[in-house]
């Protein structure tokens, strides 16, 4: 593992990598030029055969999406989800403040093999310094004839647009991103018709990673078997992980899927191990909403299949952040509860009322007066947002109810403890001045 | 109950008023038409145009974003709402966004606000007394690494510790960005970076802020 | 027509409709709030939630998918088989109920939709006895969101059923939501209240008590209400509607379904324009005048009175002398009847049109749709069966005149007998009509209220409003459609109906359907089969 040569943050550090001069001089705009000599449909073979599965969460193949595209369509667009609002996900905004082109290079492909003319990047508002950046990159690519009409002095034309989210988590689902993009609230919409029949303007959209997106140079350039050489069988390709919190060296690093969220916490080129005095007591590995892993678990790998064998919903964003010792479970639940709380969208009747309900019930835990039965009735909100798939139009549900339910699963000794030593008379008196 | 009853026949905007959307802006704003197929779509951009130049976005400029995109009013409210960032009135100066996500708290978030409200004297949405600053929270601003994080206006400041507070509240350039901008977005009104650039004229970005200028001026 | 299987039962299907409407219309009760036939599916209530039998992916043998499917979105297949009564579906339908009411403050003690309440009803049905948060409630404000309407956020189930209206069927917008999550609201701009011409019917598809209507507001209780069902006469389009009345006072006008005419919805008009039947100007009692003797003979003596009178006019002056206007208010029965009396007595009796009210223009919506893209129009025609009326009329051949010859005719001084009829809301008769009444020896008035006509009529009828009356009306599109009798006329007054079939010769009591086969015997061109009521395509 220690021989894994990083490719997609191969440019991270370099001096004037957000350059099209430097970008270029380290072997940029190669791959993006032998795609163009192919036909779309070859480009789309490669990427379903390097297995190419999507990097923002749900982990469906990039390719198989691309092939959904009806064949007899005149116009197709591309969005680029780049509204990367997971906490504690960061590693889209480290592609696109340390190497812009690499995306606009991955997403100019990509238009190419689903013959989109306007790639949208959805970029969510608090990116103000990525804005900047990935704005100037778009600006040397347009001045370099690489975007615009026939690119490369060829027959393709693409325009690359940003455009600015406002605060929205759910406008990184795919359909609440492509409202938002139409100008009206974020709001998912049913499937069918999906996207790559009807979507954006009704037209045929595809909706692609930041991340995703990034590896398609590398790709091309080096063929689907080196992607599939890449970590487990089923989880193939470098991959970016985030790791956070109160470890020594929080960042983003590139690696094989499959390693172990302590290698990520501990090895000297990723996190580096706890900081001093701190101790593991909890991770998130995967994103918040794929659910927490307790001290004892953190031999999980870091792929798509392994999570599921620790209750979790998936590999997620495979973003990782740890909770110390010092930290009290109640203040993680209420985060949880809060984030969910506020994020909700609000069309789904289970998940709007449910993430709000869990909110007061988690304040109340975090202030000191909650009851033991609360914690069952956590797990029955829960249980009751997402009991079964279908419940609700999105994925926002099922994710606000994995760390809810994680939590005070992995925990409940602790929170019980915790209730239990409320001073007497606590939750009376703190009910009663709420009703 | 205390429940009151809202009337909401009454004009929220006085239809002799004069336009608060000057001509640079409204050009601004239909200069994203062919970016869409919708003028429906240009709503974000307008919105984030007005609120970059106007400071909030009033009653009275959604009506007149409303009349640009040919949309409802109702429909601007709609979709203004949905979204955390937008202003529907005055904020301060500079808006101060500490991030809440579960890292920043983890490495001690909380304290940081706790600070700042008390260094500002205001509470999670309010806004100082000399209408400098504003003070809200958000979801995580993606910037974990480097938790407890928060943002100047667009500038983003890392690794913040309670202690950490005063200096940058005192520092005037706070919220000055450590890269070129892109002229794409106006610098948003009142910040330091805004009074730099008008102060030098000659500074390639100033054109857009003109219209900015002239509105604060009168 | 596909058949699906629900719950064990098979049920034939219309092509095209979903799950959920075909398991309505079989007449199951599945629990909803967003879903209406008429608006777009948002599938966001998620309380219709199902499960489907699909092959299995490696044995293709078929059985229950481990998911639910909204039902409301799912289209039917022939031989799909779904299930409702499965403890995962039933259980989501109660969580569902436990959360709609977490922050509801239950005070239907004192709300108008009680007795008609979806939240009631499927609680009662669905949900459970007792809600476990302990929790403060959020509250949120009541807002007057128009002239005629007032919105309570804190009872919205968020069914988006009103901005879909809005939206889609008066085009108008008014209507949105604001704000997200657990927090969003229907609100207006304010300044631009919801003030459109359909605006009454978001009231109507408000699943809860959360949209009102102020003129109905804490007047009476819903369960004291009785419906009938009946035709509008706003305008011809003539909507389906049903009058709600208690002690013999109409409460309130609520559309019934019709796809041949106005779908679900009605207009404000025709839904606010009844107030008049309850006007005290209206008159009563009939007038009889010989000479200076003015009585008020019993309304058994009329029929005897009044053709005695024609008669010994046609003798002493000639058949020709005489003329009937008709109005387009009268139903078609109505109608046929004066007709049949005045004919009898003079077969070469003039038949006239009474005046047709038209008012601006017609109105399509959504707002600038046309072609099949319209979902609704008030047409500018504001009478119910000007079609009905002017067939009778041309059935009857003979001596037939247009309101504008008749003022000219009746000037002239060419007849000396007639029977005018008015029945219109408004004043309709103008100066130059007034002038006629001087012409006449003998002069039968039938209106709802005092006209200038009256002081020169030897009789004076009281008619009565169509809430009073049973007959049928032909919309300007040539759909004949019955009503029914809703409420009894004033004191003293009998409805016109009765009257006329007693004065054209029959006895006992008066019924649409008698008469309609009286008319379809008395010539074959007037035998419509008319519209029977719509079975309701279920909205509620």
């Amino acid at each position: 593992m220690a021989t894994f040569e990083p490719v997609l943050l191969r440019n991270v550090g370099v001096e004037g990598a957000r350059t099209l001069k430097v970008y270029e001089s380290r072997g940029g705009y190669q791959a993006v030029r032998k795609a163009l000599g192919m036909s779309p449909d070859e480009v789309v073979e490669i990427v379903k055969e390097a297995n190419l599965r999507g990097r923002g969460g749900a982990g469906f193949p990039a390719g198989v999406k691309w092939s959904f595209l009806p064949k007899d369509r005149t116009h197709t667009l591309l969005c680029v989800n780049a509204d990367e609002s997971e906490p504690p996900t960061f590693c889209n905004r480290v592609l696109m403040e340390s190497d812009p082109h690499q995306l606009i290079e991955g997403t100019i492909i990509s238009a190419y093999a689903t013959q989109s003319q306007i790639a949208y990047i959805y970029m969510r508002g608090e990116f103000h310094e990525q804005f900047h950046i990935l704005q100037k990159a778009i600006d040397e690519a347009y001045a370099a004839g690489y975007l615009g009409k026939n690119i490369f002095n060829g027959d393709f034309s693409l325009e690359i647009y940003i455009h600015r989210g406002a605060g929205a988590y759910v406008c990184g689902e795919e359909t609440g991103l492509i409202e938002s993009l139409e100008g009206k609230r974020g709001w998912p919409r049913i499937k069918p018709p999906f996207p790559a029949v009807e979507g954006l303007f009704r037209r045929p959209t595809v909706v692609n990673n930041v991340e995703t997106l990034s590896c398609v140079p590398h790709i091309i350039e080096r063929g689907a078997d080196w992607f599939t050489g890449i970590g487990p069988s089923h989880s193939v390709g470098p991959k970016l992980f985030c790791i956070s919190g109160p470890v020594n060296k929080p960042g983003c690093y590139e690696a094989a899927m499959g390693i172990t969220v302590r290698e990520l916490i501990e090895r000297d080129d990723m996190g580096g191990g706890m900081a001093p005095g701190k101790r593991v007591k909890a991770v998130f590995p995967g994103g918040v909403s794929m659910g927490v892993l307790s001290a004892e678990e953190l031999d999980m790998k870091m792929d798509f299949d392994d999570p599921r064998n620790y209750s979790l919903l998936g590999l997620g964003t495979a973003a990782a952040v740890v909770i110390d010792q010092d930290t009290d479970m109640r203040i993680v639940l209420r985060n949880m509860a809060r984030f969910y709380g506020t994020e909700s969208c609000g069309q789904c009747t289970q998940c709007r009322e449910g993430t709000a309900w869990m909110h007061k019930i988690a304040t109340r835990i975090a202030a000191g007066a909650g009851r033991l039965e609360d914690l069952d009735l956590l797990l029955e909100t829960a249980r009751n947002m997402g009991m079964m798939p279908g419940l609700s139009i999105c994925g926002l549900s099922d994710g606000a109810t994995y760390p809810i339910e994680t939590i005070v699963k992995k925990f409940r000794s602790e929170l019980e403890e915790a209730i239990r030593s409320q001073p007497a008379g606590r939750v009376d008196r703190v009910l009663q001045v709420l009703n | 109950m205390s429940w009151k009853t809202l009337d909401r026949n009454q004009q929220a905007v006085d239809p002799d008023a004069p336009p608060v959307l000057s001509d640079a802006i409204r050009d601004r704003i239909r200069s994203f038409f062919d970016r869409y197929e919708t003028k429906r779509a240009v709503l974000l951009p307008a919105l984030h145009i007005v609120q970059n130049t106007l400071g909030h976005v009033s009653w009275q400029a959604m009506a007149e974003i409303a009349e640009l995109l040919e949309i409802h009013p109702s429909d601007v409210m709609n979709t203004i709402s949905f979204y955390t960032h937008f202003w529907t009135h005055p904020k301060g100066e500079k808006v101060i966004t500490v991030c809440r996500s579960i890292t920043c708290e983890v490495m001690g978030g909380s304290a940081v606000l706790d600070e700042l409200k008390q260094q500002l004297g205001v509470d999670e949405h309010g806004t100082t007394t000399d209408g400098r600053y504003s003070l809200v929270t958000e979801e995580c601003l993606a910037g974990c690494d480097h938790g407890p994080c928060l943002l100047v206006n667009e500038k983003m400041h890392k690794c913040v510790k309670p202690e950490d507070v005063a200096k940058i509240l005192a520092d005037s350039g706070n919220d000055r960005l450590s890269m070129e901008r892109s002229e794409l977005f106006d610098v948003p009104a009142g910040t330091s970076e805004h009074a730099l650039s008008a102060s030098s004229s000659g500074d390639g970005n100033i054109d857009t802020t003109s219209d900015v200028r002239e509105m604060r001026e009168s | 027509m596909p058949k699906i299987i629900i719950d064990n039962q098979e049920i034939e299907c219309r092509d095209g409709v979903n799950v959920l409407q075909a398991a309505l219309e079989a007449g199951m009760e599945i629990p909803h709030y967003c879903y209406h036939p008429g608006l777009k599916v948002v599938a966001s209530c998620r309380l219709c939630l199902m499960e489907m039998q699909m092959p299995h992916p490696k044995t293709q043998e078929m059985g229950w998918v481990p998911k639910l499917f909204p039902s409301c979105q799912t289209p039917v297949r022939d031989g799909m088989i779904c299930r409702f009564d499965s403890d995962t579906v039933k259980q989501n339908q109660a969580n569902c109920m436990e959360f709609f009411l977490l922050n509801h403050p239950l005070d239907c003690p004192v709300c108008d939709q009680a007795g008609e309440c979806h939240l009631q009803d499927y609680s009662y049905h669905f949900g459970h006895a007792e809600s476990r948060m302990v929790d403060q409630k959020l509250k949120t404000p009541k807002k007057d969101i128009g002239p005629r309407t007032l919105l309570y956020s804190d009872r919205c189930v968020m069914c988006t059923r009103c901005v879909r209206f809005t939206e889609e069927i008066s085009g108008t917008h008014e209507l949105c939501m604001v704000n997200r999550g657990s927090r969003a609201e229907i609100d207006v701009f304010s300044g631009h209240p919801l003030d459109n011409p359909l605006q009454g019917n978001v009231v109507d598809i408000c699943p809860v008590g959360c949209l009102l209507d102020k003129d109905f507001l804490f007047k009476r209780r819903v369960w004291e209400l009785n419906g009938t069902s009946s035709v509008c006469p706003g305008c011809a389009t003539g909507c389906s509607i049903r009058v709600d009345q208690a002690d013999n006072h109409v409460y309130r006008l609520k559309p019934r379904f019709n796809p041949k005419v106005n779908d679900w919805w009605m207009c404000d008009e025709g839904r606010f324009g009844s107030d008049y039947v309850h006007d005290a100007k209206r008159i009563s009692s009939p007038i009889v005048r010989r000479g200076l003797d003015e009585t008020t003979p019993a309304w058994e003596d009329m029929p005897e009175i009044l053709r005695f009178r024609f008669e010994e006019h046609v003798r002493e002056h000639s058949g020709e002398s005489v003329v009937a206007m008709l109005s387009p208010f009268m139903s078609c029965e109505e109608g046929w009847l004066l007709i049949k009396f005045i004919r009898e007595i003079a077969p070469n009796a003039t038949l006239a049109m009474g005046p047709v009210p038209m008012a601006g223009e017609d109105q399509s919506f959504p707002a600038g749709a046309n072609g099949d893209a319209v979902k609704f129009t008030i047409l500018k025609e504001k009478c119910p069966n000007r079609k009905g009326i002017e067939q009778l009329i041309a059935s009857a051949g003979g001596n037939t005149l247009s309101f504008e010859e008749f003022v000219g005719q009746c000037t002239e001084g060419k007849f000396s007998a007639g029977w005018v009829v008015g029945g219109y809301p408004n004043e309709w008769v103008d100066k130059a009509t007034a002038k006629i009444a001087s012409k006449f020896q003998l002069l039968v008035v039938q209106d709802l209220f005092e006209n200038a006509l009256m002081a020169g009529a030897a009789v004076v009828l009281p008619a009565c409003a169509w809430v009073e009356r049973e007959g049928s009306f032909m919309n300007a599109a040539g759909l004949v459609q019955p009503f029914e009798r809703a409420v009894q006329p004033p004191d003293g007054a009998r409805h016109d109906g009765q009257y006329l079939y007693e004065i054209a010769g029959y006895t006992g009591l008066y019924s649409g359907e008698r008469v309609r086969e009286l008319m379809a015997e008395s010539k074959a061109d007037l035998s419509v089969a008319y519209e029977a009521p719509c079975k309701p395509v279920h909205a509620h």
